[in-house]
């Protein structure tokens, strides 16, 4: 039997003439966190309201904990709970009542969920906003204490699947630090956590696994380290170049280096190449920086973000290597 | 992560699919709605006197020398004119607001059967329409000393129909027209229910053509159920205006029901 919380085989969506989702196939254990990655526009979203059954898929599967999502969007609802990307409607609530009904609608008694609100509320470190109301129009509570409110109000009961798109948003450093906490918490409770967000570096702090769209396709998929490179040890050359200058790394062969990843953003290219090479990437990088090509240049141990990039970067100029799945 | 102290218990947890009952899930669903109106309340309610009093006494200024049968009519068509405005006005308003900030969408990635947010929502909708009937007949009382006699039944079964049809309706032209159509749409029924229905006139003022338009919509039948309700000896009801409101009701809350469960 299926014990994943979530599958996703060959999923499509069409908008028209756009594919918001082409074939998207992906998974998540009990106990996994999986991070959605994608620019905007790449079809996150349109993923994550299909899975709640908001929007029919034109092909394709979605099991959720064993149910049918889209032969039986009304069950499968019952087993996701969802942090969507817009804020939650709190208006004339607090926290506190806001959680409690969250926990209500998802079957906990009365007792429970005002117990529920309370841990939840410590946990995030909201107490001092907890008996504050909400009010129209963005006052009473700030983007941030509502952001986390709507967190809380996911999280409220245990649900086999939780969904959260883009959780962080307006929130400060330490509840970050809190909220981020509470999601690893989830897993190791069983949870199975979609973690949809465009912020590479803090996903990579809290996800088991990476899945990474662009334009509606699963670019590439695997573990922060696999995705990294294959070795921890890689290092980033990031040079600026001069403007109006050709980039010296273009084409590769230019550049006597075993480079195994290069990608360009606008004036920035980022080179990969093992660590043992850093002392003659200087060496190379600064006689470029002499003759006038660069502006600059830094080297730093390789990150999940340049990965990223290479496999989301569309300028023609950077066609991106293959990268390992 | 690990400098965060955690109070919740780690054990792991079993997630058995709970489901609720539709009494609890609505009376939630309920609550939460409600806190959204909540301190608005009497606001609307204010708001409400004010526009039976620009009814009642404004309309009785175009009128010289008002009559006392007349003044019968205007202050009896004047719950409808309220219960009308606050449907297919406030409601679309609010629902194309709600679409237009994520609210809706919210509430319908929400694990329980969506015809109950659509149940708890009308259900809001009804408590700030109710006091708009009363408050006309206060305001009515206040300026014409009228005798009204009320048909207790009658009056409680039609206020409640024309409210749920109202803001079915009203929910209907939200829900499945885009939010800014749906806005702009709601402000011309201002004018459409205030000047060109037959609630403060009699219907006999209408060109033939117009009367036969307003036999078929609900705005004439639900002023005339209404009427039979605050002056019983007076009015009667008629059987197709029952009919004719039902159908509306029923198509208002079918639209409704199906924007909220269909999946796009």
């Amino acid at each position: 039997m299926n014990q994943d919380v979530l599958t996703v085989r060959d999923l499509t969506r069409r908008f028209g003439s756009v594919t918001a989702n082409d074939g998207v196939t992906l998974r998540v254990r009990p106990g996994e966190v999986v991070g959605l990655l994608g620019h905007n526009g790449a079809g996150k979203t349109t993923l994550v309201s299909q899975i709640v059954g908001l929007l029919k898929p034109d092909a394709g599967s979605i099991e959720v904990a064993g149910i049918d999502a889209v032969a039986d969007p009304a069950a499968a609802r019952r087993r996701v709970a969802l942090q969507a990307q817009a804020q939650a409607p709190l208006d004339g609530l607090t926290p506190r009542t806001a959680i409690e009904i969250a926990g209500r609608i998802r079957g906990l008694s009365a007792l429970r969920a005002r117990t529920v609100a309370g841990e939840l509320g410590e946990e995030l470190d909201i107490g001092d906003w907890m008996d504050r109301r909400a009010l129209p129009e963005g006052g009473g509570l700030s983007g941030g204490v509502r952001r986390i409110t709507a967190f809380a109000m996911a999280i409220a009961a245990p649900t086999p699947l939780v969904v959260l798109d883009e959780p962080t948003n307006d929130i400060d450093a330490s509840r970050r630090r809190r909220l981020w906490a509470a999601v690893r918490r989830l897993g190791d409770q069983g949870s199975g956590v979609l973690l949809v967000t465009h912020n590479v570096v803090e996903a990579e702090r809290v996800v088991d696994e990476l899945v990474v769209m662009d334009r509606g396709r699963v670019v590439a998929a695997g573990t922060p380290s696999t995705l990294r490179g294959s070795h921890d040890t890689d290092v980033r050359l990031e040079l600026v170049l001069a403007p109006g200058t050709q980039d010296p790394s273009d084409p590769l062969d230019r550049v006597p280096l075993p480079v195994t990843r290069r990608v360009r953003a606008g004036r920035r290219v980022l080179l990969t190449l093992p660590a043992a090479q850093a002392a003659s990437a200087v060496a190379w990088a600064t006689g470029r920086r002499e003759q006038g090509d660069l502006d600059s240049y830094s080297l730093a141990p390789a990150t999940l973000e340049d990965a990223y990039l290479a496999v989301t970067e569309t300028t023609p100029l950077a066609a991106p290597e293959p990268t390992h799945v | 992560m690990s400098e965060t102290t955690l109070t919740t218990d780690r054990r792991p947890l079993t997630f058995e699919p709970v489901r609720v009952g539709p009494g609890t899930t609505y009376l939630t669903l309920l609550r939460w709605q409600l806190a959204q109106i909540g301190g608005m309340l009497p606001l609307l309610v204010v708001v409400q006197a004010l526009m039976a009093a620009g009814i009642i006494v404004g309309f009785g200024f175009l009128i010289p020398d008002i009559d006392a049968p007349t003044a019968l009519f205007l202050s009896t068509g004047a719950p409808t004119v309220l219960l009308m405005t606050v449907g297919l006005v406030m409601v679309p308003q609010g629902v194309a607001r709600a679409r237009t900030d994520g609210t809706f969408t919210y509430m319908r990635a929400l694990p329980v059967a969506r015809p109950l947010v659509l149940l708890a929502d009308l259900t809001v909708w009804m408590i700030v329409s109710v006091p708009s009937v009363a408050v006309a007949v206060l305001v009515a009382q206040l300026r014409y000393d009228l005798s009204l006699s009320l048909h207790w039944p009658l009056l409680v079964g039609a206020s409640l129909l024309v409210v749920l049809t109202a803001t079915s309706v009203g929910y209907a032209i939200a829900v499945t027209l885009p939010p800014m159509l749906a806005q702009l749409i709601s402000q011309v029924l201002v004018f459409f229910v205030l000047l060109f229905s037959p609630i403060t006139f009699p219907t006999t003022q209408l060109p033939g053509w117009f009367q036969g338009v307003h036999d078929v919509l609900p705005v004439r039948p639900a002023a005339d159920l209404l009427r039979a309700g605050l002056a019983s000896g007076t009015y009667d009801v008629v059987l197709r205006d029952l009919v004719v409101l039902l159908v509306w009701c029923a198509v208002g809350l079918t639209l409704s029901t199906r924007a909220l469960v269909r999946r796009g």
